[in-house]
Parts: C-alpha cells; structure tokens; sequence
C-alpha cells in the first residue's frame, strides 16, 4: 500500500516537529533575558546551535537518499523527516534571531534559508501532485509508447507522401526530423513547440515555424483547395488526418515533457540555494565569534 | 541566389546514390536547430554553426562557432569557397561542387555513417540535463563563491557594516566607525578597557555593588546592537537579582517588582534642630511616609486650602483664583520645582508695608534687626527731614540748627515709633502670617524669627520628573492632595499607593490593564558612587 512521505508512519515526524516548535516557542516566551531577545542570549545560542544541526541534518539528507545500501531509517522516513523538520526549523530560527532583522550577512543566512524551505515546500507539492497529472496526461501509456506512436505517424505520413509529387515528400521528412519539443530545461517549462517545416512557396525554400503541425497543415489545405483530381485530393487528406494525430500526440507528448521538468526545475534552486546557505551560515557563526 | 544542395547517400550494396535539392534562398544556414536550411542531426554541430552567403568577392562562409569551421583541415571563421574546397562540420563532410546552369552556387552533402541518424525525438525521454547548461552542481559552487565574496571577503575588504549584527546605538556612531575600536582582539569578547578609552569607569559603580559584580564586564550589562538600541539594561533582573533577597543585616528591605514587593516609600525630610550655639542646624532624616505625616518642619506658616479657595484669595487686585504653577515653577528640563522664594512667590499680595499714610513703603524681608533698622531710619528722617510735621520742623526756627539735645529728643522719638510698628509687624500683622516669631525681652532687636527651610527633594534615592507626568489625566491635585491641606506641617508627597495607580509589574501580564510596566530602572539608578544626599 502506497503511503505518502506526509503521513508517514502516522505522521510521527509532524508530530516530532510540532513538539519541537511548542518547546521553542514556550522558551522563548518564558525566556526573560536582561536584553532584547537575539541570538547572543542563552536562548538564542541554543537555539542557534540547535537550528545549525538541524541544516546540517537536513543538507545530510542530499548525501543519505545516494545511500542505497545504508540501514539508517528508510528514505521514506528521512524525507519525512526533512520535509517536517524543514519547516520546523524556519521557526526556530526567527526565534533565534529574536525577530531582529537588518542588512548584513545574518540576515542573508536567514533569507537563503528561507528561499530553500520554500523551494521544498513546492517540491512537496509538486510530488503529491505531479505524479497524478502526469498519469492522468499519460491516458495509460509510457513516454516510450507514446514516442513510438509518433514515429509510427511519422512512416506513415512517408508512405502516403510517396505517392504524392516531391513537395509532399519534402514537407513529410523534414516535419519529420525538425519535429522538436524544447531540448531546454527552460523550453520544456515553457511548453514550447520548436518544430519547423520546410516549405516551397513559389519557389523559394523556406524553413518556418511548424508548431502544432499547423504550417505543414494550412499548406495542405491549400494544395488540397487546389487539387484536380479526386485521387491525389483524398491522399491529401489522409496526410491531413494522420498530420492531426500527430499534432494531438505532441500536445500530448509536450505536457509530459513539461510535467517533467517542472518536478526537476524545484532542485535547481533548492539544492544551488542550500549550497549558498551553507556558505553564509559558515559566515555568520564565523562574523559572531569574530566579533564577539 | 539559387543554391544546389546535393545529398548523397550510400546504399546496402555499397553504390552511392544522390538526390538534388534546390534552395531559393539569401543564404544557407547550416546548423543542429530545426530552424537551419541545412539541418544537421550530429550533437557535435552548434544550433548555428556556420552560414554560406554571398559577398562582393565571391561566396563565403562563415562561422560564429568557438573553433570556426573547417575548411580543407584548417579551422576558419570566415573564408571565400572556391570549387573543390571540403568543409566538415561535425562528422558531417560538404563539398564546394561545379554549378549548373542556373544554379548559383553548389555543395554536395555526403550522410555521414558516423552522425547520428536517429529520430530526434528520442532524446526527449532523458532527464533535463541542466539549466541553459548549468548542472546544479555548477550552479551551487557559483552560488557558495558569490556568497562567499558577499558575506565574507567584501566586507572584510570595504563594507564591514555588512558584518553588524544590529544597529549601533547613536551615542556611539562616532566610536563605531571602526569596529575594532571595541572588538579589540578577533573573537575575544569587548574588554572593559576599549570602554574606559572614552569612558571614566570608577564614578560609575559604588563599592557595595562592585563586591558583588566582581569581574563582570560592561558589555554584560550594556549591550550594544540590538534592535531597539538601548545601552542601558533596563531589566528587572538587574537589580532584582539581588535585592529580592537581601542578607539578614542589610538596612535594605528586599525589593523585587514594584508591583507589589517593594518597601514603603522613605521620604528624605530637611528638619531642623538647634545646635549648641542655639543656632538652628537643618539635616536630613529618613522616615517612613506612614511616619511622616505632619512631621515637615520647615517652620513656615503656610495654608495650602486657603490659598487654594475655589472662590478665590484676597489680594491687593481684587479677589482671585491662584492656581499652583504660580508658586511651583517646574526646572528646565521639568524634573523638579524650583525653589519657592518670598521676593517672587509671595510678596505681590504679602506686602511689607508699615505705614497706612504711605503704603508703597515696605520693610525689606529677612534679618529682624535690618527690619527694624530700616523702620528707625524711615522715622528719623521724617523727624528731621523736610516733612512739615516732622518733630524737627516744630522745633526748630527757621535760619536755625539744631541743638544736639533736639537731635537726641528726635532720635528716640523716632526710635520709639519704630519699636511700635515693629512691634506691630512682627506680632500681629505681616511676620506671623508666614513665621514662627519668637520674643526676646530685653535684647536691642527683641525678636526671633524662626528660619525657614523647605525640603527640595522628598526622595534622593530616585528620579521623578514632573515633566514625564504632565497628562491629560493627571492635575497637581490628584497627587498632591494641597486644597485640603491646612498646615505647612503636611506632607503633600504622595505614597507609593498613588504611584502604583499607573505603575505596575516589570511583568505586562501581572498587571491591570490601567498599569503600565515599571521595572526598578524607571525611578532608580544603579550603584552610582556619586549616591548619595544632592547638595
């Protein structure tokens, strides 16, 4: 049976978290320090050893999950764990910080950190999500099904072209091979359809934009307006018919590719982030002892 | 221009075969992106690698790409074609090709085995590789190196404001400028000497305190940034630590929230006692305020409920309502009152005048003797001055001095006359509105006016500021009670009751909602060698 990283084992990290953050909050409530509350008093050193470990911990997790054989919990378990203690520690540290915030190096930790936990929040809402749509957009099939579908298309249009003058042939291999869906991370977001076509239009060579098949479409449209016979006229409209298939199968094959990305793109700021925070936590411990 | 692209192919058996294609066309792009005229399915190939175009001399190609082009196995970026030469691009191989007739200009495109012929759609199926090119990996590490060069080499090197972890206090934005002016030694906590560089230590803290504080630095106590910036350490705990629990043999009651754990307020009485010399010695005494109640001995007669009548006082204008800022003039700064004095307070109404037929003449205020000097010298002139009725005018004939017995007969004629109106000043009318006056039979100036002294700080140990009290809601009257107080001897101070109306807790929620949070620091200062009664 299939359970979420969220209610893992009754939620048992939720609750962890929860107890850690009513712990955090009852101190800094009852915390009394002769000083306006911040990072240098009792509390706040604690808290902020505290708060350390747990990025620590939690940057632990990037290294833990390429484990495979390490026994220490499951990789359910430790996601769990990240995602809750992620959240968590975003408190801790305001506590810790005492709500005092300014221009300089401490609060760039905390904006860094800040910017990383948020990135995760929407990599957790990405992955309950993402998989369903992905399914869903899917109808049933692989992506590799669904790319053997269009090379069927594909072959088809070919053969059906081969019976039409060179024009057609033309048209078919070159919609063929510059069939393109975005190679970009950023294309793939973005849901881009590259493909071209290359057309003969009164006779200049010209290479244009094919997305959804439609240039490749309205120019068989065109010549079927201006066909003769009733033959070459059906063939023209078979080519037509398969042209739509394919333009569907890529709206098709195009959500998935964005789908895709979109549940990679969170890493890209999430882990980079994480690295920086690292770098900026090293340098407030280091500026608070330098200048203690 | 008209292109030639001749595409050869060769098959199974090993013959090679070609197809013509022809491309009406300015240029031939050549690259890997769908967009190119000739579209090259070999990774190796940039999205646009080189262009054939026409130029005044002749057809050339060109290449935007890092390493150029190559051309007859040197790398080019811009080169003019002549028939013959073989360009590769990638593992692709064009050749410059005779042109027929018609045809501008010609390239023979020989399919490569080794570039990949496969669909491009079969790449799709691979993970993202990257951000424009940027693995994360890529990505992080530039990321750690520009925080690196924000967060520590920058400011090291210019912008060390970068490094604060607060606000610096405003007293100190001059001394700030160098953050090493404090933080003397890396990673040393600020020693108490980077303090003492400005400031004078030892009036600072009194010997009782410094025994227990012991090797506590200043920076323990005064905190620097913190938002909001305060330097001075205004908890509770700072001065309840302590006195929340005195030792069995200290003068001091334990004292730990003004709320409802601090002593009864000691009011710090001038009172005055009679030496040896039967001068009168004035000192201060310490007593209960539930002990003080009618114990102010300034030795001033004063009536507070009169002078205070809501249907006004008589003087020498007409009856009118006086109110309290008339005599109680608050200090610059509006801490406490200035003193009171006759000459200005007093006198527009209690008019030393002594003679009913010539008002405007007064006795000065002060010393009995001037007082009654003053009054034989007003008589003796009248006697022998150029007043008509003067004793000296009836006796003398015109022309004519005065015989020395006339003098002496005038002298204590005018003496007598002074005793008189002395006599009537100092026990009936002016002196006894105000002073204690005592007779003394047979001295020269046969009577004493008690001194007067009033108490100018009730409490030396703490700080009110009238100022801070000026309110809406508050009058002279609601504290001080004065419009029901008949005798000088009324101690008007309020007590600690009265305080606490307003005052309450260090702790916002022991408090009622009409309390606002009073830690010690409010009215008292810490252990200041300087303590002591206010000269």
């Amino acid at each position: 049976m299939h359970e979420s990283i969220l209610a893992f084992r009754k939620r048992r990290y939720l609750w962890l978290a929860l107890i850690l953050s009513l712990l955090a909050i009852a101190a800094y409530l009852f915390d009394d320090p002769q000083e306006p509350a911040n990072g240098g008093t009792v509390l706040g050193y604690t808290l902020g050893t505290i708060s350390t470990l747990l990025i620590l911990w939690l940057t632990w997790f990037g290294i833990r999950k390429r484990r495979y054989s390490s026994t220490v919990g499951t990789v359910q378990g430790w996601l769990s764990a990240h995602v809750y203690l992620g959240i968590a520690l975003l408190l801790i540290v305001l506590l810790h910080a005492g709500f005092q915030f300014g221009i300089n190096v401490h609060t760039l930790a905390f904006v860094l950190m800040t910017l990383v936990i948020v990135s995760g929040l929407y990599g957790v809402y990405v992955y309950m999500k993402y998989p369903g749509r992905v399914s869903a957009n899917r109808e049933g099939t692989s992506r590799p099904e669904l790319l053997d579908q269009l090379e069927d298309l594909d072959r088809r249009s070919q053969r059906v072209a081969k019976e039409l003058p060179a024009d057609y042939q033309e048209l078919v291999s070159s919609g063929a091979s510059r069939t393109q869906l975005g190679s970009t991370l950023w294309a793939r977001l973005r849901g881009n359809d590259l493909s071209r076509i290359v057309l003969r239009d009164d006779d200049q060579t010209k290479v244009v934009a094919n997305p959804g098949q439609e240039a490749a479409l309205d120019w068989l449209a065109e010549q079927q307006s201006r066909a003769t016979d009733s033959e070459s006229a059906a063939k023209i409209g078979e080519l037509s018919a398969l042209l739509r298939n394919k333009r569907r199968l890529l709206k098709q094959i195009g959500a998935d590719l964005r789908l895709q990305a979109t549940m990679e793109i969170w890493l890209y700021l999430h882990v980079p982030l994480t690295a920086a925070l690292l770098m900026a936590l090293f340098a407030h411990i280091l500026t608070v002892f330098m200048y203690w | 221009m008209k292109y030639l692209i001749r595409f050869i192919t060769t098959n199974a058996a090993g013959s090679t075969e070609h197809s013509d294609k022809i491309v009406d066309a300015p240029t031939i792009t050549i690259g890997r992106a769908t967009d190119q005229v000739l579209h090259l399915k070999d990774r190796r190939a940039r999205l646009q690698h080189a262009t054939i175009e026409q130029q005044s001399d002749g057809v050339h190609i060109t290449s935007t790409a890092l390493g150029g082009v190559t051309v007859n196995g040197r790398s080019q970026r811009d080169m003019r074609l002549a028939r013959g030469d073989v360009i590769e691009v990638g593992a692709n191989i064009l050749r410059v090709i005779e042109a027929p007739d018609g045809i501008d200009f010609a390239i023979s495109f020989e399919l490569s085995g080794a570039a990949s012929s496969e669909h491009f759609v079969t790449d799709w199926s691979a993970a993202a590789s990257g951000l424009g090119g940027w693995s994360k990996r890529r990505i992080s590490w530039t990321l750690v190196i520009v925080v690196a060069i924000v967060a520590l080499i920058l400011p090291g090197v210019a912008f060390e404001k970068f490094w604060l972890a607060g606000p610096v206090h405003s007293a100190h934005s001059s001394t700030a400028s160098e953050c090493e002016n404090c933080h003397v030694t890396p990673f040393q906590r600020v020693p108490d000497d980077a303090c003492a560089a400005c400031h004078k230590v030892d009036r600072h803290v009194a010997p009782p305190a410094t025994a227990v504080l012991g090797t506590t630095r200043c920076a323990s106590c005064h905190l620097e940034h913190n938002e909001p910036p305060q330097l001075v350490n205004r908890h509770q705990g700072l001065c309840a630590d302590c006195h929340q629990d005195m030792p069995a043999d200290s003068t001091l009651e334990d004292a730990s929230d003004f709320l409802d754990a601090h002593p009864e307020f000691k009011l710090s009485l001038l009172l005055p006692s009679v030496g040896e010399d039967g001068a009168t010695e004035w000192s201060v005494s310490h007593r209960l305020m539930s002990a003080a109640q009618g114990a102010d001995q300034s030795n001033l007669v004063f009536n507070h409920a009169v002078h205070l009548d809501e249907s006004g006082i008589v003087t020498p204008n007409g009856r009118r309502v006086i109110d309290c800022a008339e005599c109680h003039v608050p200090e610059p700064g509006g801490a406490r009152m200035q003193p009171i004095s006759m000459d200005e307070h007093c006198s527009a109404c209690h008019t030393l005048s002594f003679d009913p037929d010539d008002p405007s003449r007064s006795v000065p205020h002060g010393d009995p003797e001037v007082v009654l000097q003053s009054l034989i010298e007003y008589y003796s002139a009248r006697l022998l001055g150029d007043d008509p009725d003067a004793v000296a005018q009836r006796l003398r004939r015109p022309g004519q001095a005065l015989s020395r017995a006339e003098r002496d007969r005038a002298a204590a004629e005018a003496r007598v006359q002074a005793l008189e109106v002395a006599e009537d000043l100092f026990e009936r009318r002016a002196c006894t509105n105000c002073h204690q006056v005592t007779q003394i039979d047979g001295a020269d100036v046969p009577w004493q006016v008690q001194p007067v002294r009033l108490t100018e700080s009730f409490f030396l140990h703490a700080n009110f500021s009238h100022a801070a009290h000026e309110t809406e809601v508050t009058s002279c009257d609601s504290c001080h009670h004065a419009s029901q107080s008949e005798s000088a001897s009324d101690v008007l101070i309020p007590g600690i009751e009265n305080c606490r109306d307003c005052h309450g807790s260090a702790l916002t929620h022991r408090n009622q909602s009409s309390q606002t949070p009073s830690t010690c620091i409010m009215c008292h200062r810490f252990h200041y060698a300087s303590k002591g009664a206010r000269q």
